[in-house]
């Protein structure tokens, strides 16, 4: 592994594989910064993964926290809201893909049987409405994965807690903020922090739901560094760009890995 | 009252998060039972008005390669899996029983490698598999799956055998075995249920991916099913009911897989954050 991200790194300066080495340059850097393909694709990504993250988070606490209620069929509820996850992501991509076809999908139909549209909507196919698709379907995907991080830290929070605020006659949102959030922090940031990682990195669902298109609209950092690689044969120009992107989520990680090591 | 009515949103809300989990995949099995025509219908039935096996199952096993990218699959996760587990079961047992210089960085560093996107890495793989010739080859990717699920296998693995108390081996090798054979005859026994889980989640990775297959493999015969279920759909017509049934058969062994597994994974990737 160390190899391969060397070769990228030195890759990023210099055309080490195509021309032979011939000294180190910031052209590809340079490139990168001017160029307009490159900086839409970075807005993309921001879109992306704040977008998804932020509804990971938000459903993955919603249900985390009606897991945690005493409620009949919890173990039913809790394995079917496990199961998205359990898909590889290509296949929740392909699937989704099909429920929004324009004709045959059954999200059209279902619209149109309640009446809220009168004709197709080309949910994939419309640049401005392709990229809230898309993040729809990896929220239903990536969110259970949060849930379950959260909810397994839910449990863990001693219910003494909640007794001793109910004798103080706390309200239930009195509760929440400040029982269950301080307790839960730890678990918040983790998961936060891995789901960036993750949803940056995320390639199969976009590549096989939209292939970055239409009109490069979702054409997040990784699909883009892929073709740069494997379509277009610009080596150095894709090295640089997975550079930037590695940088960024090396950043975002040190949190995660100093709270890792510290407690090992 | 406010616990009757509490009890009541949970429920609503519950329900609604239910079929929202479940639409996709009613569609994908009610697709994958549809014939050809049916499934173009528009608008669209809800249920298959003549429900078949043979137009989705049959003919996506019958005429197309998916049986073999099946194969694929299981022998590229499976040969990762075990690799990335028996090497990381030795680096975790090394991160465990000693205490070296750099431990703690190097541990810092296997973890951070995990953050490393796949594209960075897989254009220098390329070039290094094609250099020696493993380029669209079983070795080729069992060897890149590895070095990606390596570091959480490792990591994973020490978590295992930290478990375990050091006094067992140190009475091994008191009694005269070897450092390998203390670890193999003591603790190893001791973390088989942590190899298991370090196993299926390596094989579950290697099983989801799409770049590096995409990127590592020419031919349609070394495809694994997520590549050969994403060239069906880039197609010019898509035959829906086919990729339907696919993607059912592919789905089949990770959700198995995932149900079992779901609270090692948490515990894993969390450090054990949560108090037990």
């Amino acid at each position: 592994m160390g190899f391969p991200t060397v070769m990228a790194v030195l890759n990023s300066f210099a055309p080490v594989w195509t021309k032979g080495f011939q000294g180190f340059t910031l052209d590809y850097y340079a490139r990168l910064l001017r160029d307009p393909i490159f900086w839409n694709s970075i807005t993309k990504t921001m879109y992306f993964v704040g977008a998804t993250v932020a509804l990971h988070l938000g459903l993955g606490f919603a249900v985390a926290l009606a897991l945690n209620t005493e409620i009949r069929a919890r173990r039913f509820f809790r394995v079917t809201a496990i199961l998205p996850w359990t898909l590889p992501d290509i296949i929740a991509g392909l699937v989704w893909a099909w429920m929004y076809d324009p004709l045959s999908g059954i999200v059209n139909d279902f619209l149109h049987r309640i009446g809220a549209i009168s004709s197709p909507v080309e949910w994939l196919a419309n640049p401005g409405l392709v990229m809230p698709s898309v993040i729809l379907a990896d929220a239903w995907r990536g969110y259970p994965f949060v849930m379950l991080v959260l909810l397994a830290g839910l449990q863990a929070i001693p219910k003494q807690l909640y007794e001793a605020a109910k004798v103080d006659g706390a309200s239930w949102f009195q509760e929440l903020w400040h029982i269950t959030l301080p307790n839960l922090k730890r678990m918040i940031v983790i998961a936060t922090i891995l789901d960036i990682i993750w949803q940056t990195r995320r390639f199969g669902l976009v590549w096989v739901m939209t292939q970055g298109g239409p009109a490069r609209s979702t054409e997040i950092l990784s699909v883009l560094a892929y073709k740069n690689y494997f379509k277009f044969f610009n080596f150095e120009y894709a090295s640089a760009m997975s550079v930037a992107m590695a940088v960024f989520l090396l950043v975002v990680g040190i949190p995660y890995v100093r709270m890792i090591v510290r407690r090992a | 009252m406010r616990g009757r009515r509490a009890r009541a949103f949970t429920y609503v809300f519950l329900t609604a998060v239910l079929v929202f989990n479940l639409i996709p995949f009613y569609w994908m099995l009610v697709t994958s039972f549809k014939t050809d025509a049916e499934a173009y219908a528009i608008p669209p039935t809800w249920w298959p008005l003549q429900p078949t096996l043979y137009e989705g199952y049959g003919k996506v096993l019958m005429w197309t390669n998916f049986p073999r990218h099946f194969l694929n699959s299981v022998i590229v996760s499976l040969g990762a899996a075990l690799l990335s587990t028996v090497v990381g079961a030795f680096a975790g047992y090394g991160f465990s029983r000693f205490q070296f210089r750099g431990r703690t960085s190097l541990m810092a560093v296997l973890l951070a490698s995990q953050m490393l996107p796949g594209v960075l890495l897989v254009g220098p793989y390329f070039k290094m598999l094609a250099r020696v010739g493993l380029y669209n080859t079983y070795t080729g990717l069992i060897l890149a799956f590895s070095t990606l699920t390596l570091p959480f296998s490792a990591w994973m693995l020490k978590g295992f055998i930290d478990t375990v108390p050091h006094e067992l081996d140190e009475a091994a090798l008191i009694d005269g075995c070897s450092r390998v054979h203390a670890f193999l005859r003591v603790v190893f026994p001791l973390i088989t249920p942590g190899m298991v889980a370090t196993l299926i989640f390596a094989f579950l990775l290697a099983w989801g991916d799409l770049l590096w297959v995409l990127c590592l493999t020419s031919t349609d015969s070394m495809a694994t099913v997520t590549l050969g279920l994403s060239r069906l759909v880039t197609q010019f017509r898509v035959i829906w009911p086919q990729l339907m049934a696919g993607s059912v058969i592919a789905a089949f062994p990770p959700m198995i897989l995932y149900l079992l597994l779901q609270n090692y994974l948490v515990k894993g990737l969390t450090g054990g954050a949560v108090k037990e």
